[in-house]
C-alpha cells in the first residue's frame, strides 16, 4: 500500500536536556553512525552587548579564550585538539558566542575537560592580549579593510538601519578601541558573562546518552555560578522613515546595495511568514530578485539575500545584496528591487510558487542540520540551532517542530507580510560606492 | 577539595584518549556502462538527502593555448537551457526537489553536481543527464554570462588572494596551461557561441567521465535509473592533449604585484611539487601538516601565536592532474612583510635540516588520520573524498587504508619529504601590496619582477 504522499521524509532527531545544579543547560543529541563527537560551548554574550567605548571587544575576547586556561596553557587547547585528531574554532555572533570541537569519540572526555577548564578558570596575561590584539587586527585587515566590499553589508548597514548601540556599533571594533582593551577588561568580560548560569553545553554524535550526561557532570557542575546582569534593553526605536546611507568602496569597481527590513519578532507568526517571504525574493535563480534583476533586466550581475532567522534574538534584518552594472545607476536598481516588492504586496505569491519555496526550505533545514560549517565540522548546524533554540527559546525539542510553522505559511500570510513589514519606514539602504568610479552613478 | 563518592575527577591533568573505534567509510557499488561512464554509488542514509556529481576529465587545460577559461565559461552556459526547459524550468525544477545546481570547470575537469531531497532522486537524476546530453547553450544566456563574467574578472583584479595566485601559477607554470588560472577581459570577449557548442561536444562525453552519487538511497534501484537515463548516450572520447612542461625556476625571485592602497601584504610563497599519485604524497602531507597545515603547525605558532603578525598564515600542497605545488600564504601588515619571509623560510630550513620530535611527528599522525576521517561523518565529506579518489585513480582502498598509510611514516620520512619538496632555495615569492610600502623589503630577498594589478609587468 504505498502512498507516495506518506514517504515524503520528515526527519526526526533524537534530542535530551538536562540543567546541572549550577545552571549549565547541557542538551545531547547521540547518533553512533560515525566515531566522532561534536562538543559546543555556547555563552548567551555577543557582540550586541559588548562595553561601551569597546567595540569589537566580545570577538577580541573570543580570541582570548584560546589563549590558556587554569590547567592548559597557550596553545594547549589547541594541541591537544589538533593532536586527538580534531578540529576546533570559536566564533562570535550578535547575541552569542560559541566555541567548538569535532574530534574522534575517544576524545569526548579530553573535549569535555578542556570546556570546563576554560569556563572555570581563564588564565592569561597582557603578553597574550597584546598578541592577539595584532592578531585580531590583521583579520579586521584581511577580512575588512584591505578587501573589495569588504566588511559588505554586515558592518555597513547596522549604523545605517539602527540607532540603539549595540545594534548600531562596529561589531569588529574601531582598532581605538581595541587599543584601549586591558586585562582588566577582559577579567571583567569573563566574571560578567562566561558563567555556566549563561552558556548551553552541546554534545552530539557518537556516544551512549547517559554516559554524555554524566561526563557533562563530572566535569561542569561544580563550576560556581554567578549573578547575571539584568538584560540589557537592545530593542529598536519606532522606526518612522526610511534610511539610507553611502559607504566608501576602495578596491572593487562595481556599486553594491545593500537593502535591510527589519524582521518581525522572533517566534510570532510574522516571523514564520517574513522567513518564507525572504525565500521567495532570495534563494538563488528561482528567486524573485535575481530572477527579475540578473536574469530578466541584467541590471545586476549578482543579486542575492539572507536574513539570519534563528541564530539571533534582537533586531535583525532580511538583507538584499545587488551588484550592478555601472551603466544602471544605484537609483534605477532600487526602483527595479522595488517593483519586485510592489509586485508581491499587490498580487501576493500564487501557491504554485510559494509550495516549491516550502520544499526548498525544509532540505536546506536537512542540510543544515547535517553538515553548516564546510565538510568537516559533521552536525555543525544542529549543534548551532540546538543551541539558539536552548538559550532563546528555552526548548531544544524545537529543532523538530520549528519547520512545521514555516511549512503552514499561507500566501496570504506572505502577502500580508510584505505588506507590513517591506515598506520604507522599515528599511535601511546603504550603497558602497566605489572611489574609482568618481561622480558616475 | 572532596568529590562525589566514588570518582575523583583529577582537574589539572587532560584525561587520557579512550580505546579509539574504527572508521567505516561506506561500500562503494561500482558499474562502468557499456558507454564508458564509470559509476561510483555510496549510500548514507542519516539524512533524507542525495548528492551526485559527473565529472568530465577535460577542463580549461585543454583549452588554456587558444581560449583559456572557456570550459568555465561552458559549464557555466549549460545549467542555463536544454532541449526540453527552457531557462526558468530548470531553476524552479530546482526549488521544487529541494535542490542546489552547481555548473563548474577548473583545470583538468568539469563537472554538474546537484544535491537535493532524496525523495526527488530520479528527478535530479533526470536532470544531471538532460544538462549533460542536451543543453542548448543558448546565444543570449551566454551574452549574459560573459558579461557578469568580465565584472567578475574586474572585481578578482582587485583582490589580494586572487592576485597573488594568479602570479604563482604563472611563475611556476610558464608555458603549462596551468599558469593561467583565469581568461583576460579580452580572452572572455573572443569567445563566440560555437566554441562553447564544439566544447561541450567533445569533452561532455560518457567515455572517461565519472558519476558519483551518495546519499539516502538504494544503490539497486539507483543504478537501474542511472542506465536509464545514461545508457543510450554515445560519443567519441576526446583526444589527449601533450602540453609544455614547467620551467625549472632555479634561484629565489620576488614578484611583486602592486595593489595601490593595499593596507596589508599578501605573501605566497612556493614551488613544484608532486601529484598525489607520487609514493611521496603522505610523506609530503604530513611534512606539511607540522611546517603550516594545521592550527597547531611551527608556522601558525610562530607568525601568528608568538608575533602576532597574520590571522590565518597556513601552507599547503596542491597537487593537480599532471603536476602538483606546495605553497604557503599570509596575509601581514605591511611593516614585517619582511620578518614573515625571514619566518617562512626559517621554519621551511628548520624542517629540512632537523628531524621532527617524536611528540609533533605522533601529534601530526593523529591530527591527519583524524581530520581526513571527519569527512566520512557528513555527506558533503564523503563526496569529496570519493571524488578525490575516483577522479584522480587512486587506489579503490585509499580511504580505507589512509589512516594506516599516514600512522606508518617516520620522523625520516618527514625530513626527507622536506627536503625533497619544501624548496627554500628556489622558491618563489609573490607579495601583493603597495609598492611604495613594501619594495624595500621585497629587495631583501631576490631580484624582484613589478606587475601591475592587471597582469602586465611594469
Amino acid at each position: 500500500m504505498e502512498n507516495t504522499e506518506t514517504k515524503v521524509a520528515r526527519l526526526h532527531i533524537p534530542v535530551e536536556h538536562t540543567t546541572l545544579a549550577n545552571g549549565l543547560r547541557v542538551v545531547v543529541s547521540p547518533d553512533r553512525t560515525a566515531p566522532f563527537v561534536t562538543v559546543g560551548v555556547y555563552y548567551q554574550i555577543g557582540f550586541r552587548l559588548e562595553p561601551r567605548g569597546r567595540s569589537g571587544f566580545a570577538h577580541l575576547f573570543e580570541h582570548m579564550m584560546f589563549q590558556g586556561s587554569e590547567n592548559a596553557g597557550k596553545m594547549e587547547h589547541i594541541r591537544l585538539i589538533n593532536s586527538s585528531g580534531g578540529l576546533l574554532n570559536g566564533t562570535t555572533n550578535y547575541d552569542i558566542t560559541n566555541y567548538f570541537e569535532a574530534v574522534p569519540s575517544n576524545a569526548l572526555e579530553r573535549v569535555l575537560w578542556l570546556e570546563a577548564d576554560r569556563m572555570r578558570a581563564l588564565k592569561v596575561d597582557d603578553e597574550n592580549l597584546r598578541n592577539q590584539r595584532d592578531v585580531v587586527k590583521e583579520e579586521v585587515r584581511v577580512n575588512v579593510l584591505n578587501q573589495p566590499y569588504g566588511g559588505f553589508p554586515w558592518l555597513d548597514l547596522p549604523p545605517i538601519a539602527f540607532r540603539n548601540w549595540p545594534n548600531a556599533h562596529n561589531f569588529y571594533g574601531d582598532f581605538t578601541d581595541l587599543d584601549a582593551a586591558t586585562l582588566d577588561d577582559v577579567g571583567t568580560f569573563f566574571r560578567t558573562y562566561y558563567a555556566p548560569n549563561n552558556a548551553v553545553l552541546l554534545i552530539l554524535g557518537d556516544f551512549e546518552t547517559s554516559e554524555a550526561f554524566a561526563l557533562a557532570k563530572r566535569y561542569f557542575e561544580d563550576i560556581p555560578p554567578h549573578p547575571l546582569p539584568p538584560r540589557a534593553d537592545v530593542a529598536e526605536p519606532q522606526q518612522k522613515e526610511e534610511r539610507r546611507g553611502e559607504v566608501e568602496e576602495k578596491f572593487g569597481p562595481l556599486p553594491a546595495i545593500a537593502i535591510g527590513y527589519t524582521v518581525p519578532p522572533r517566534g510570532t507568526d510574522d516571523w514564520y511568514a517574513a522567513a518564507i517571504l525572504e525565500r521567495v525574493l532570495h534563494g538563488g535563480r528561482a528567486g524573485r530578485v535575481y530572477h527579475r534583476l540578473v536574469l530578466d533586466k541584467q541590471i545586476a550581475v549578482e543579486a542575492e539575500g539572507s536574513a539570519d532567522i534563528f541564530d539571533t534574538n534582537g533586531p535583525t534584518q532580511i538583507v538584499t545584496r545587488i551588484f550592478h552594472k555601472p551603466e544602471f545607476s544605484s537609483d534605477e536598481a532600487i526602483a527595479a528591487f522595488d517593483e519586485i516588492i510592489r509586485e508581491v504586496q499587490e498580487q501576493g505569491i500564487p501557491e504554485d510558487e510559494l509550495d516549491p519555496v516550502k520544499v526548498k526550505f525544509r532540505a536546506d533545514y536537512y542540510s543544515m542540520l547535517e553538515g553548516g560549517m564546510g565538510s568537516y565540522m559533521p552536525r555543525f548546524g544542529l549543534m548551532h540551532y540546538l543551541a539558539c533554540f536552548t538559550l532563546f527559546d528555552g526548548d531544544p525539542h524545537r529543532v523538530n517542530t520549528i519547520l512545521e510553522g514555516f511549512l503552514a505559511v499561507t500566501p496570504k500570510q506572505v502577502q500580508a507580510a510584505a505588506r507590513k513589514y517591506l515598506v520604507p519606514q522599515n528599511r535601511a539602504i546603504v550603497v558602497r560606492r566605489p572611489v574609482a568610479m568618481g561622480a558616475a552613478r | 577539595m572532596s568529590t562525589p563518592a566514588t570518582i575523583v575527577t583529577n582537574r589539572s591533568a587532560a584525561p587520557a584518549l579512550g580505546p579509539e573505534r574504527p572508521v567505516a567509510w561506506p561500500k562503494r557499488t561500482l558499474r562502468t556502462l557499456s558507454n564508458g561512464l564509470q559509476v561510483v554509488l555510496a549510500e548514507s542514509h542519516g539524512f533524507p538527502k542525495i548528492a551526485a556529481q559527473l565529472f568530465f576529465r577535460s577542463g580549461n587545460a585543454v583549452v588554456a593555448h587558444r581560449a583559456p577559461g572557456l570550459a568555465e565559461m561552458t559549464a557555466k552556459v549549460v545549467r542555463t537551457r536544454t532541449a526540453s526547459r527552457p531557462s526558468r524550468r530548470i531553476e524552479e525544477d530546482l526549488r521544487r526537489m529541494g535542490a542546489d545546481l552547481g555548473t563548474h570547470a577548473g583545470a583538468d575537469s568539469s563537472a554538474i553536481s546537484i544535491a537535493g531531497l532524496a525523495e526527488f532522486s530520479s528527478g535530479l537524476l533526470d536532470l544531471v543527464a538532460d544538462l549533460a546530453r542536451n543543453a542548448s547553450l543558448p546565444a543570449e544566456e551566454f551574452e549574459r554570462e560573459r558579461r557578469q563574467k568580465v565584472e567578475e574578472l574586474r572585481i578578482e583584479r582587485t583582490t589580494p588572494g586572487f592576485l597573488a595566485n594568479e602570479r604563482l601559477r604563472r611563475v611556476l607554470f610558464g608555458e603549462h596551461p596551468y599558469a593561467i588560472v583565469a581568461p583576460t577581459e579580452e580572452q572572455v570577449a573572443a569567445y563566440r557561441p560555437e566554441h562553447l557548442a564544439a566544447f561541450y561536444r567533445q569533452h561532455y562525453v560518457p567515455a572517461d567521465a565519472l558519476l558519483l552519487v551518495v546519499g539516502d538511497f538504494s544503490s539497486e534501484a539507483m543504478l537501474q535509473q542511472i542506465e536509464k537515463v545514461f545508457g543510450s548516450w554515445k560519443a567519441p572520447r576526446p583526444e589527449a592533449l601533450k602540453s609544455p612542461a614547467p620551467p625549472g625556476n632555479t634561484g629565489r625571485r620576488v614578484h611583486l604585484v602592486h595593489l595601490p592602497g593595499a593596507v596589508q601584504t599578501q605573501v605566497l610563497v612556493g614551488n613544484l611539487a608532486i601529484t598525489r599519485s607520487d609514493p611521496d604524497w603522505f610523506r609530503l602531507a604530513l611534512a606539511n601538516s607540522i611546517y603550516g597545515g594545521a592550527f597547531h603547525s611551527r608556522l601558525v605558532i610562530n607568525i601568528r601565536e608568538q608575533k602576532g603578525y597574520t590571522y590565518s598564515p597556513r601552507s599547503g600542497a596542491h597537487p593537480l592532474r599532471e603536476y602538483g605545488y606546495f605553497s604557503v600564504h599570509a596575509a601581514v601588515r605591511n611593516e614585517v612583510a619582511a620578518a614573515t619571509l625571514t619566518e617562512i623560510f626559517y621554519e621551511m630550513d628548520r624542517m629540512r635540516a632537523l628531524p621532527v620530535t617524536a611528540e609533533e611527528l605522533d601529534s601530526a599522525r593523529s591530527y591527519l588520520s583524524g581530520v581526513f576521517s571527519l569527512g566520512v561523518a557528513t555527506l558533503d565529506g564523503i563526496v569529496g573524498q570519493l571524488s578525490t579518489v575516483y577522479l584522480e585513480r587512486l587506489p579503490e582502498n585509499y580511504v580505507e587504508t589512509y589512516r594506516e598509510r599516514i600512522r606508518a611514516l617516520t620522523a625520516e620520512d618527514v625530513l626527507a619529504a622536506a627536503r625533497r619538496h619544501f624548496d627554500s632555495a628556489n622558491a618563489q615569492i609573490v607579495l601583493v601590496g603597495d609598492r611604495e610600502q613594501i619594495a624595500d623589503q621585497a629587495a631583501l630577498f631576490g631580484e624582484v619582477t613589478e606587475y601591475d594589478a592587471q597582469g602586465g609587468r611594469k
